[in-house]
């Protein structure tokens, strides 16, 4: 550790300030990967983590999701979508049920999980019997099984997170190149 | 620890920390720093920092571009912010692009650059310092150039040694045997010039 303190010691102003920068230029690039794929995929979250047992046997909890949101694909009846309930925050990922549409292209869906008995009425917002183009996140498109175990640990366990991000932050700006 | 009140060219050298013998990178960082401290501060050179500071302007509009896309996307968010984000994406990317060619052509290793004013005043000498280990070997290849303004041309003596030369057993990086090795390379391009 001490060694570690020294190195960060002995570096004058220039060699800080590129210290910061390098550990700028790695956030930057997860940043701008991140919103690279939002802006290809067309969808807010183009990734995202099943988070309950509600799509099985399709889909399990902590399978990793790969999602795109075109404008040109239109949505029909039997696809898996992950929509958003307006003022909830959690995905949710279930299959288009039915669909009301008007000739001049709005639409309405009503969802349901494949495992659950009924549909998603019960879970969208109070007086809401339809969900619109707007809380749609996107069509589920590619699926990596389990790999999104890491993010449900890590936000049941929100210490482990910031530990592991302090250290990895720590680590950068401290060793040298 | 005192220090001397009026700074001059004979300054005391910091004697450099102990470092990991095995670890390659700091032991190269080590002998780089100990090479620019003795152009610095034996030799009285002063430090030009162009070329640092033309890779921490780079990092810094890089950066600078990923903060404009987060700030935007906050304010604007996801649909109306895509032609933002799609430019400041290919702007970050062309950024890091710039970057790599950067540290491959204008910098090659340089981890110093010194001016030497002639007191005599004749035309201000640049001395560049330019370093290479491979990874995993231990052959350190020290280049020293000095050329007098731009586009003179420029001589280049360099020594490879293994560090073993400069090192003792407990990772301390030993001055005595590392100055004289560079202060040989420095009189082989003064008296070289000299001769012409």
């Amino acid at each position: 550790m001490d060694s570690l303190f020294e190195d960060l010691r002995r570096m004058n102003k220039r060699q800080f300030l590129y210290q910061v920068l390098s550990f700028g230029m790695i956030v930057s690039s997860a940043l701008m990967i991140w919103k690279g794929l939002m802006v290809v995929t067309g969808s807010e979250s183009p990734i995202v983590v099943v988070l309950s047992g509600s799509m099985e046997p399709a889909f399990h909890r902590g399978d990793l999701l790969f999602l795109t949101n075109y404008e040109q694909d239109p949505i029909r009846v039997g696809e898996i979508v992950v929509f958003k309930v307006e003022g909830r925050d959690i995905p949710i990922v279930h299959r288009v049920l039915k669909l009301h549409e008007r000739s001049n292209g709005t639409v309405k869906f009503l969802t349901k999980g494949d495992n659950n008995s009924v549909d998603d009425r019960g879970l969208y917002a109070p007086g809401q019997l339809w969900l619109t183009k707007k809380d749609i996140v996107g069509r589920a498109r590619g699926l990596l099984p389990y790999v999104g175990m890491v993010t449900i640990y890590m936000n049941e366990y929100p210490k482990v997170k910031y530990a592991l991000l302090a250290g990895l932050a720590g680590y950068v700006l401290i060793h040298r190149e | 620890m005192p220090s001397s009140p009026t700074p001059n060219v004979d300054d005391e050298i910091v004697p450099p920390p102990k470092v990991n013998k095995w670890d390659g990178s700091a032991v190269k960082n080590s002998l780089d720093d100990a090479v620019r401290d003795i152009l610095i501060k034996k030799l009285g050179f002063d430090e030009n920092f162009n070329l640092v500071d033309g890779r921490l302007g780079i990092c810094s509009i890089a950066v600078a571009i990923a903060m404009l896309a987060l700030l935007w996307d906050y304010l604007y968010p996801f649909p109306q912010s895509r032609p933002v984000l799609l430019l400041c994406v290919s702007a970050y990317f062309v950024m890091m692009g710039v970057l790599t060619l950067y540290t491959a052509y204008m910098e090659k290793g340089i981890f110093a650059v010194a001016v030497y004013k002639d007191p005599a005043g004749n035309e201000p000498q640049t001395w560049e310092a330019s370093s290479y280990m491979k990874r995993f070997d231990d052959m350190y290849t020290l280049s020293l150039s000095c050329f007098k303004g731009k586009n003179a041309t420029e001589k280049t003596v360099q020594f490879e040694k293994s560090v073993a030369c400069f090192f003792d057993t407990e990772g301390n990086l030993l001055l005595d045997l590392l100055e004289p090795e560079v202060l040989k390379l420095h009189n082989n391009l003064t008296s070289g010039k000299k001769d012409k």
